[in-house]
């Protein structure tokens, strides 16, 4: 079986639905502009404070938006029994695991990147030499969180409290994703050199390549159970 | 080489057992209407045929490959049409097709697909979102699918319901011209008039166990369970 063109074909579905219903991003991204917004004004916007705050309000505003995203990832297939379809279709769970993660992950950036200016202007940064190794950063935390947030967003789709049992799944495993991010953010807004907080970008690069191998050969038993 | 072959199957949820040893053979060119009442175990039936469930005793075999240990190679036969469409609102009919087709590895270009849908009276609605569609118009659209896909079984859940005249003579055409092709057809199905037209062979499923009847009779027959 063609393993790629499914996984081209999942994600196409996906972000063709989102493109016409706006029902995802949208709801993410009201809910991560009103986190910024509640931020900005209870601090003071002196850019060190904002330097020393704005990594860890900044990764909780992407991980809380991020799971408001994967949650309604499995449960569109519900409708119309989509999810019995994909289960009897010929194909490599391997594969579903992989479309599903390539479009929450993307799902997630398109957010982040139409937040991160009001980030810079909500709290004053000045952060656009450092654009590329944000963007190393943005893109390793982010695939952390989605690449655990796909397989559990698969595991709770058929429990009635999955609204809560996502978060409560997730949150505790994704723990280093979050400390490494603020840390490695951290360290790039202060200006430290590279050296200081590169382990946190390594830890980062760590989960994601693990989480995502662990997830794709898993994801099997959760699909056919 | 029979088409669908069940042996001995039986399938509990918690105390109850809805499937008891239940043998039934579909041979190819064939297709065989299963009745019986609400809660008969219809279709529990056939998502254990269609591999989204694992019976709790007995097996089966599609084409001669066993359905529980082989059954990726049994997905790649079978094909269910469900009371769930399995289509996606925000898709149109031709995407919706072209996704399916292509979880198959096909890829049929765009005067195939219109030929389908004009031979199920949905032509004109080609460019329409599924969510503007009514349940006979999915019904008609899965019909189109499957006349493109040619799946060797074909599993049917209720396959009249929602349709209107026209579209169960439409539905008795294809399943006529499947059986023709050599695929088996196992459907439940509440409507004698219509199943007796297509049957070759005819059961009743009552409190788990099965029985056959003679497909002259279904008509006929003043209660059937």
């Amino acid at each position: 079986m063609n393993f790629f063109n499914v996984i081209r074909w999942l994600a196409w579905k996906d972000l063709l639905s989102e493109m016409r219903s706006r029902e995802n991003i949208s709801s993410m991204f009201f809910f991560a502009l009103i986190v910024i917004l509640i931020f900005s004004f209870s601090f003071s916007t002196d850019q060190q404070t904002a330097r020393e705050l704005m990594p860890g309000i900044m990764w909780v505003a992407f991980v809380f938006t991020g799971i408001i995203g994967l949650g309604k990832s499995f449960t569109a297939e519900l409708q119309n029994d989509c999810l019995e379809n994909l289960q009897m279709n010929p194909i490599p769970r391997g594969a579903i695991y992989l479309g599903k993660l390539a479009s929450n992950l993307l799902f997630m950036l398109i957010v982040e990147l139409i937040l991160f200016p009001l980030f810079v202007i909500f709290f004053n940064l000045d952060v656009f030499e450092k654009i590329p190794l944000f963007v190393l950063i943005l893109i390793a935390g982010t695939l952390g969180v989605s690449s655990v947030g796909t397989l559990f967003s698969a595991m709770t789709v058929q429990i009635r409290a999955r609204e809560v049992m996502l978060p409560i799944l997730l949150l505790p495993l994704i723990v280093p994703v979050m400390i490494g991010a603020v840390e490695a953010t951290g360290g790039l807004l202060r200006g430290d050199p590279i050296s200081l907080y590169r382990p946190w970008i390594e830890l980062l690069i760590v989960f994601d390549v693990i989480f995502t191998i662990v997830s794709f050969w898993v994801f099997e038993f959760i699909l056919d159970h | 080489m029979s088409g669908i072959r069940g042996i001995q199957l039986s399938q509990s949820y918690r105390h109850y057992q809805v499937l008891k040893d239940v043998s039934f053979e579909v041979a190819q060119g064939e297709c065989y209407a299963l009745f019986g009442p609400n809660g008969a175990g219809k279709t529990t039936l056939l998502k254990l045929l269609a591999t989204l469930q694992k019976p709790s005793s007995g097996r089966f075999e599609m084409m001669g490959h066993d359905g529980i240990r082989d059954r990726n190679r049994v997905r790649e036969f079978l094909l269910m049409i469900a009371h769930g469409s399995y289509l996606y609102g925000e898709l149109d009919a031709v995407e919706n097709i072209r996704f399916a087709l292509a979880l198959r590895g096909l890829s049929p270009d765009a005067r195939e697909i219109k030929t389908a849908l004009d031979r199920v009276g949905i032509g004109a609605f080609a460019d329409f979102k599924i969510r503007y569609f009514s349940e006979g118009m999915k019904k008609r659209l899965s019909i189109a699918k499957a006349i493109l896909i040619r799946p060797k079984v074909l599993l049917m859940d209720e396959p009249y319901s929602s349709l209107d005249e026209r579209g169960m003579k439409l539905m008795n055409q294809f399943i006529r011209e499947s059986t023709g092709q050599g695929a088996s057809v196992l459907m439940t199905s509440h409507n004698r008039v219509q199943s007796a037209e297509v049957a070759g062979k005819a059961g009743v499923l009552f409190q788990g166990t099965l029985r056959d009847i003679a497909v002259k009779d279904l008509a006929a027959a003043h209660e059937l369970f």
